[in-house]
């Protein structure tokens, strides 16, 4: 090919990539980025170069680069001569041979289509593929693509990045042939400038005024560089944007060359990216062909050369003074600033450094001009950046947006959220110095002040998501591993400083954290991010930092609780099941101990680490569920039915007195100490149960006539019979509980006489107040608030509600109001104004229900209750909503649309939430929170009031029965503590109620290979118009499985030593 | 990097005073000419500076950032402070992570009461360290006839690796890995001993702030540096190769 001379040559040449790009023969092209390789492309690539000799059809087939949705690799682009461009997604080789199909048909095979392109702006060309396929969606209509805006990637998926002639079809080179032609540097670098760029690396200077400095520095030599030494982990956004369109960063290096009065530039790219490095070298090759690059670049008489240089993978050279180090042999380390390098770089010569992204938004600069470009991003950051958008999301992928665009924006809306089940927890940007933001403030628009705000950097775009199953202080350990193992070591702060703190996070995570610990880090951190001499150190403190800031609870927990929620840390967890239950059973125990034959021992186990086993082991969330590892082999154990069996067993025969005899002979003695619990709900039974085993005398005050509370009064009959509950509360008064009934603590009682009488008390008096919804018609008859409902159905009172009945909510009180009232021989028809997927009650609640006929209306949000002259409800108006933004819970916020739909029936229950007693708080006197809930200590659990501890749903707000009893369980042990002196003796008196069970502690050489045993249901017939139990428990055998399915994960491996 | 010939005036603040300066001179040789002390470890006058230590930082009006006073050059209008609760409190770290770092353990040292490292600790006030020490084991180097180098007590300030490449020119000394792993190291990591460019000249030892390098056959206290030779030299040199007395 002839050197570009010329207009005329350039649109020849031009022509010619057009020809390819759109040729008068069906295209093929596959993405052949590192990520469409890793997906398995190049198997793709050839089985399609096959099929298409076997065929004989004349097609082109190329390899391009990644478009920027990598979680749907391989992609296949297909376009037929004057239609669009379709590209298909996860395409495997032996699709092959349907898409060659395809080609001579022009039907594409439906479930591989993922979207068409029509035009497309290539920023400094347009181009036209054609139009057709109405069927499938356009690609801006995909929520990954939705809101991206595409100037640095460009190019990227779309033109063949080994033929320059592509990219010069697409208007390539033409901003380099205009600042030649022009010939007035001073001009690009006013452009540069009033387009406000800044500097894609991270730091975010003004490019303008960096090319200014370095056009007017005086010299014989001057150099360019393009830092594409991109280390962090999770970030890739250089290594694509080469991969895909390497002549955009050669261009504006030329162009950059030429202003600032430069004959060398430099390419210092990480020699783990051998693909980029390959089509880079392609790409240089190439365009000294041409005749853009070398001696008189398009016969301006402008002299440039590029030579690449592979850096060796030390973190460190992504910091200018230490890369140029590195380039010229020494060690990468950095020298201080100034000089800097515009003044004194490589070879002690003026040198321009700018990272891989910021050269490819020249040429786009240029083609468009300045005002163009300011148009899109905020005001002070203007255009856009490339994200790479990892972690714990839906959508995973390379994601071009404007600057200032909302970081939910990307985590909801392009990312879709996080994997089905979990929630986002917070968003980790600008790789291993970056900062983690809690998702409370995901509103922050990305850009560099608003993030530096945060404590956390743009970095160069890495994007990483957390969920709920992300341990912060982990994370925050993580990287002050990488940077602490990156760090050159040439200045004290940064070597030995982040030693320290990586030696103090240890400490936290494995559980020997003290309260100092947290200030010694934050003040290390503050230390290191002054002092150090270059960004790695200055920066590197930033995820302690933020995590501090914005998650010392987590810490707080770790140090104080040795407790890390997300399970990550081993030493702080027996097993992930122990980890996720509140009350932090050890369940692999009693699984194996039942497996041994020792029921009595399994059902000590249990008993002593949850008092309620058999309620418990009906009604209990079980989050343990979740975190189970059988579910990554097949399903997970059924831990909550096998507590329940043990339970029955015991409480359904006659061991039951001697397992009595068995628990109170382990009982602490007597102490003399008189402790008083108000409420006599899961909590205060909890509470007083282990009050009473550690020898204190337990006195529970109840409002109502029985004991029990919600498992009393609102929990269903059919979901918890009485008699089980009564069992219960035998074994609890059989410690010595004593129960006092029809006492209002803080009314028939006032608080002052109980702190009289007692030496603690512990508060625990629920959430019996149904939350209000103020709509038209609630004043009518027959509209019923929830829990009252079930309390009068429980009481066997008489409840009039007609034969239709619609229940508002989407709670477990909403689908036991409705299972109730089906038993009552009416219809139900609940009412939730989200979808199915959202509902807070448990699932397998959710699906009885439907099971047993009751109707549900999803996304129908209540509006009005109509009713008769006589004030009767005869009908009920909902409005129906749509999904909007996802709100802070991560769910889809609800918006009412026009739709009114009406349902009549005879009565309304509202199960909308139960919130605390107001006025027993404001009664107490005690310290309360600005919404009106006592405040405690949330570790200790204690009042403002000395000697006065509360727990359960009264301070966390309603719940579910486990983290109930974790709020009773974690009182008793405190207040003994403070009963019984000081913390060091405390601790051994709660641990010695628990004895040392002897059992195998040997891995299953070969775990069951058995599927998982779920509980019996009555048929939904029979069962949907009796009080009787739903849920018949396993049967022993199948117990017995249950507990041979466990992988034993409290087990840890330790390596033989000979 | 100071030069002998006296550059143009400017005018600065150093903690509040107006104090004239040179251009081209650092913060730190402009405060030193105006009778200002800024506390320095791995700064040695006469070698360049390098800006490891971090224990010269100082405040600059207007800006968040500490600037080292070693490197930094000093320009008209700078508002300089010298010393602040914060400064005392990094400087303070920077030489308590020192002594966690390594075995300084002064009273088996050469160079005890002769050590910069101490008498900084010293003045800084520093009673205790809050950090647990690393206790590493490491090497003792003591296969130069003449000399020892003892790993424990280095702080990795270069002083030994600069004065061996800028004033002898021998350059025996480099830093070898990275992070907490960096070692000083001579020749291609070769003992001290089998290291064919060393000339024997003791420079090194002489510009090493601690006990790290020290004379063989001194014993606890002994171990006396003659740092300011050093810096004679370096200047003399210096004046010598740019032509003036």
């Amino acid at each position: 090919m002839p050197r570009i001379q010329d207009i005329g040559a350039f649109s020849a040449v031009r022509e010619s990539g057009l020809a390819k790009l759109m040729p008068a023969i069906p295209r093929l092209t596959v993405g052949m980025g590192t990520c469409g390789r890793g997906n398995g492309a190049e198997e793709v690539y050839h089985a399609l170069n096959e099929a298409v000799q076997r065929s004989g059809l004349d097609v082109l087939l190329a390899g391009v680069g990644c478009f920027g949705s990598c979680f749907q690799e391989p992609l296949v682009s297909v376009r037929l001569p004057g239609c669009p461009l379709v590209v298909l997604h996860r395409v495997q080789a032996n699709d092959a041979g349907r898409i060659l199909e395809a080609i001579s048909t022009g039907a594409m095979p439906p479930d591989l289509i993922y979207c068409k392109i029509e035009e497309w702006d290539h920023i400094t060309g347009f181009v036209k593929y054609g139009q057709g396929y109405p069927e499938i969606a356009p690609w801006n209509q995909i929520p990954f693509f939705k809101g991206q805006k595409k100037i640095v990637l460009r190019n990227c998926g779309l033109i063949n990045p080994s033929d320059i002639e592509e990219y010069i079809a697409v208007g390539g080179y033409q901003a380099l042939y205009k600042v030649l032609i022009d010939g007035r540097t001073d001009s690009v670098i006013e452009q540069i400038k009033a387009s406000r760029l800044r500097g894609r690396g991270g730091a975010g200077f003004l490019t303008g005024n960096k090319w200014d400095f370095m056009a007017k520095a005086k010299s014989d030599a001057k150099y360019i560089i393009c830092n594409a030494d991109e280390g962090d982990p999770g970030a890739y956004m250089n290594r694509n944007e080469i991969e895909g369109d390497p002549h955009s960063l050669l261009e504006g290096m030329i162009i950059g060359g030429y202003v600032m009065g430069a004959t060398e530039g430099i390419v210092y790219v990480r020699a783990e990216y051998p693909l980029a490095v390959r089509r880079l070298n392609r790409a240089i090759e190439q365009a000294r062909e041409y005749g853009l690059l070398g001696t008189n670049i398009l016969d301006r008489g402008f002299n440039f050369n590029i030579e690449l240089v592979q850096g060796a993978g030390a973190f460190v050279c992504g910091e200018e003074t230490a890369l140029i180090a590195s380039l010229e042999g020494f060690a990468g380390r950095p020298h201080p600033r100034p000089p800097f390098p515009a003044q004194k770089g490589l070879w002690g010569k003026p040198t321009n450094i700018n990272n891989v992204e910021t050269w490819c938004n020249i040429a786009p600069i240029i083609t468009r001009g300045p005002a163009w470009f300011a148009e899109t991003g905020s005001v002070k950051s203007p255009g856009t950046k490339v994200f790479s958008l990892v972690g714990k999301i839906q959508n995973t992928g390379l994601v071009e947006m404007p600057l200032g665009t909302p970081l939910k924006s990307f985590i909801y809306d392009i990312g879709e959220g996080a994997v089905a089940g979990r929630r986002v927890k917070a968003v980790q940007t600008g790789g291993p110095s970056g900062g983690c933001i809690p998702v409370e403030m995901l509103d922050t628009p990305v850009d560099y002040e608003s993030l530096a705000q945060l404590g956390s950097i743009m970095g160069s775009g890495g994007m990483v998501v957390l969920d709920e199953d992300n341990c912060m202080v982990d994370v925050a350990r993580y990287f002050v591993e990488f940077t602490h193992s990156e760090s050159c070591g040439k200045c004290v702060p940064c070597r030995v400083g982040l030693n320290k703190a990586l030696s103090i996070l240890n400490s936290i995570t494995k559980g020997n954290g003290s309260s100092e610990h947290l200030v010694l880090l934050d003040e290390l951190g503050r230390m290191v991010r002054e002092c150090s001499l270059c960004g790695l150190g200055q920066s590197a403190p930033n995820p302690v930092l933020t995590t501090i800031r914005h998650f010392r609870e987590e810490y707080e927990d770790h140090i104080v609780a040795h407790r890390c929620r997300a399970g990550v840390c081993q030493e702080l967890a027996l097993s992930p099941c122990e980890n996720s239950c509140p009350l932090r059973m050890n369940i692999p125990r009693f699984l194996e101990l039942y497996q041994e034959g020792r029921l009595e021992d399994a059902f000590e186990s249990v008993i002593l680490d949850n008092p309620l086993p058999a309620s418990t082991g009906r009604v209990c969330q079980h989050p343990c569920d979740n975190r189970c590892r059988r579910q990554s082999f097949d399903e997970v154990v059924n831990m909550r039915e096998v507590h329940r069996f043990l339970a029955d067993s015991i409480y359904q025969s006659d061991l039951f007195e001697p397992m009595l005899e068995r628990i109170k002979a382990r009982k602490l003695a007597p102490t003399g100490r008189k402790v008083a619990v108000a409420g006599s709900g899961p909590t205060g039974l909890t509470a007083a149960f282990y009050l009473a085993m550690l020898g204190h005398d337990v006195t529970i005050f109840e409002e109502r006539s029985e004991a029990g509370g919600m498992l009393r009064f609102a929990i269903p009959e059919y979901r918890l019979p009485k008699s089980v509950l009564r069992r219960e509360l035998d074994l609890i008064e059989g410690v010595g509980v004593k129960m006092v009934f029809n006492t209002r603590v803080g009314f028939d009682l006032p608080l002052n006489e109980l702190a009289s009488a007692f030496d603690a008390v512990f508060l625990s008096i629920g959430t019996w107040k149904e939350s209000w919804l103020y709509l038209p018609g609630t004043e009518l008859k027959n509209v019923h608030p929830a829990l009252p409902f079930l309390e009068s159905v429980a009481r066997h009172d008489q409840v009039s509600m007609g034969a239709r009945v619609a229940v508002i909510g989407g709670g477990n009180a909403a689908i036991d109001s409705a299972r109730t009232v089906l038993r009552m021989g009416a219809e139900a028809t609940i009412l939730y104004r989200r979808e199915r997927k959202d509902m807070p009650a448990i699932d397998e609640e959710i699906q009885a229900a439907e099971e047993e006929g009751v109707r549900f209306v999803f996304l129908a949000a209540p509006h009005r209750i109509l009713g008769d002259a006589d004030g009767n409800v005869k009908a009920i108006e909902i409005v129906k909503t749509r999904l909007g933004e996802y709100d802070k819970s991560g769910r889809r916020r609800p918006i009412p649309t026009d739709e009114v739909q009406r349902y009549e029936c005879d009565s309304v229950i509202l199960a909308v939430g139960e919130t605390f007693d107001v006025d027993f708080c404001r009664a107490s006197g005690l310290a309360l929170k600005e919404e009106g809930t006592i405040v405690v200590d949330r570790f200790t659990l204690e009042t403002s009031r000395p000697g006065f501890y509360a727990g359960g749903d009264v301070i966390t707000g309603a719940s579910n029965m486990s983290n109930a009893m974790s709020g009773g369980k974690q009182a008793a042990r405190k207040m003994d503590e403070r009963l019984m002196g000081d913390s060091l003796s405390g601790e051994q008196r709660w641990e010695s109620l628990f004895p040392d069970f002897e059992y195998s502690r040997q891995a299953p050489g070969e775990p069951s290979l058995s599927r998982r045993h779920t509980a019996h249901s009555l048929p939904a017939q029979a069962r949907a118009h009796s009080q009787d139990e739903v849920v018949d428990g396993l049967s022993s055998q199948e117990a017995l499985e249950e507990c041979r399915r466990c992988l034993r994960c409290d087990l840890r491996a330790t390596a033989s030593t000979h | 990097m100071s030069n002998p010939l006296p550059n143009k005036t400017i005018s600065v603040r150093i903690d509040g005073e107006l104090v004239t300066a040179h251009e081209g001179q650092t913060i730190l040789e402009a405060a030193r000419a105006n009778g200002k002390q800024i506390p320095t470890l791995c700064y040695l006058k006469g070698l360049s500076a390098v800006g490891a230590c971090r224990v010269c930082v100082v405040e600059l009006a207007g800006t968040d950032r500490l600037l080292p006073a070693c490197t930094t050059p000093i320009q008209d209008g700078m508002s300089i402070k010298t010393t602040s609760a914060k400064l005392t409190l990094y400087r303070r770290m920077a030489v308590e992570l020192l002594l966690v770092e390594r075995n300084h353990i002064c009273s088996s040292c050469v160079s005890n009461s002769h050590c910069e490292l101490q008498s900084m600790a010293q003045s800084l006030g520093i009673t205790h360290v809050r950090y647990s020490y690393n206790n590493p084991r490491l090497q003792v180097d003591m296969s130069h006839p003449r000399f020892v180098l003892d790993h424990n007590r280095c702080i990795l300030c270069t002083r030994c690796v600069r004065v061996c490449a800028e004033v002898e020119g021998a350059n025996v000394w480099e830093v070898a890995s990275r992070g907490i792993y960096s070692r000083i190291v001579s020749d291609l990591k070769d003992d001290w001993g089998h290291a064919h460019n060393c000339t024997g000249c003791g420079k090194c030892v002489q510009a090493c702030p601690t006990g790290a390098l020290a004379e063989k056959g001194q014993s606890v206290h002994e171990m006396v540096k003659q740092g300011d030779a050093v810096t004679r030299l370096a200047t003399q040199r210096a004046g010598q190769a740019s032509g003036a007395h």
